[in-house]
C-alpha cells in the first residue's frame, strides 16, 4: 500500500508510523510516498534522522552504528536526507537522540536543504530575466500570448472558436515560467518551517 | 592567558575524546563513554554520530585505517589531545580551589 502525506514536524511523522504499525502496515520504502507492507499489528517505535552523505561508505557506516545500538534501517539512501529506523524487539520506547541539542539540530539539517534547493533556483531566475526569457509585461498584455495570425481581427463564432483552441498553448506559454519563482516561494516557506521547529524545540 | 574558543568541553565530548586515545569504531565509543562515566552517559547513535562528526570537523580526531570494511575507525589527534589537557587542567583548578575554599569554610566552622 502506498501513501501520499507530507509532514514538517518530525515527532507527528514518526507517530504517524507507529500509529500505521499498529493498524498492521510497516513501513518498507520512502521516495516521494510512504510504501507499507501488510503485516501483524505491532507496538513499533519508529525513529526519523536526516542527513546526506559525501559518499556509500560514509552511509554504511552510518547504518551500520545504528544497527549495533539495536536500531533497523527500514528506509532512506545515501542522498535521501530522511533516515528511517525502527527499534528492535517490541516495546522498545527509546530514541536515536539522548540530548535536546542534537534532536533539534536534524531541523538545522532540513532548513539547511530547502535554503540550499532555493538558492539554486534564484540564478535560474535571474538568469531567465536578464536574457528576457521571461516576459512579464504578459501579465497586463494577456494578448500577447495569442500567436494566431489575425485572431484579434476575427469576429463571432470564427473568433471564438480559435480563440478557444488556442487558450491552452496561451496558459502554458504565460505561466510554465512562473514554476520557478513558486519553487522559489514554496521552498523559503519549508525552509522557514523548519527553522521554526528547530527553534521550538531548542527552547523545550 | 585567553582561553581557546572550543573550551571548556560538554561532558560528553570529553568522554569521547578520552575514550578515542585508543582507535575505536562508533558503537565501541557509546560503549566506553557509558563505562568511562560509571553509567553516568549514555549516548545515543544519532547523538553520537552528530558529534563524531563534529569532531572530525574540528579536526579532534581523525579517520584510522580499519580491519572492519563497515565501520569507520577513529582517534585522538594531537589537536584533541591538547584539548583534552587543556580541559583537564581547568577542571583541576576548580577541583583544587573549591576544596581550599571547603577547608576555610570548615575551620571557620570549628572555630565558632
Amino acid at each position: 500500500m502506498k501513501k501520499y502525506k507530507f509532514f514538517t514536524n518530525l515527532d507527528q511523522e514518526e507517530q504517524w508510523l507507529n500509529d500505521m504499525a499498529r493498524q498492521g502496515y510497516l513501513l518498507v520504502r520512502k521516495s516521494l510516498g510512504y510504501q507499507f507492507e501488510r503485516s501483524v499489528p505491532e507496538e513499533a517505535n519508529y525513529r526519523i534522522d536526516f542527513r546526506t552523505f559525501k559518499n556509500q561508505r560514509d552511509f554504511e557506516d552510518y547504518v551500520a552504528l545504528f544497527e549495533d545500538s539495536g536500531w533497523t534501517h527500514v528506509a532512506g539512501t545515501k542522498g535521501s536526507g530522511a533516515q528511517y529506523f525502527k527499534q528492535n524487539g517490541d516495546q522498545g520506547n527509546e530514541d536515536i537522540f539522548s540530548d535536546a541539542d542534537s534532536k533539534a539540530a536534524r531541523y538545522q539539517r532540513i532548513s539547511d536543504m530547502w535554503m540550499t534547493l532555493c538558492c539554486c533556483f534564484i540564478p535560474i531566475f535571474a538568469a531567465l530575466i536578464s536574457t528576457d526569457a521571461i516576459d512579464a509585461s504578459v501579465i497586463l498584455k494577456p494578448q500577447s500570448l495569442y500567436y494566431t495570425p489575425g485572431l484579434w481581427e476575427m469576429s463571432g463564432p470564427r473568433f471564438w472558436q480559435a480563440f478557444l483552441f488556442e487558450t491552452p498553448f496561451a496558459l502554458f506559454r504565460g505561466i510554465v515560467w512562473m514554476v520557478i519563482p513558486v519553487m522559489i516561494i514554496v521552498y523559503s516557506v519549508f525552509a522557514y518551517k523548519a527553522k521554526k521547529e528547530y527553534d521550538k524545540s531548542q527552547q523545550q | 592567558m585567553s582561553r581557546d574558543k572550543h573550551l571548556p568541553l560538554t561532558e560528553t565530548v570529553y568522554y569521547i575524546l578520552l575514550a578515542l586515545l585508543e582507535p575505536a569504531h562508533g558503537y565501541l565509543i557509546m560503549q566506553k563513554v557509558e563505562e568511562l562515566s560509571a553509567g553516568q552517559v549514555r549516548m545515543a547513535a544519532g547523538t553520537l554520530y552528530g558529534a563524531v562528526d563534529n569532531l572530525l570537523k574540528q579536526k579532534f580526531i581523525q579517520p584510522t585505517a580499519s580491519e572492519d570494511s563497515r565501520r569507520k575507525v577513529y582517534v585522538i589527534t594531537d589537536l584533541g589531545r591538547e584539548m583534552l589537557r587543556q580541559d583537564y587542567e581547568r577542571m583541576r583548578h576548580m577541583i583544587e580551589v573549591t576544596n581550599m575554599q571547603w577547608g576555610k569554610e570548615e575551620l571557620l566552622h570549628e572555630k565558632i
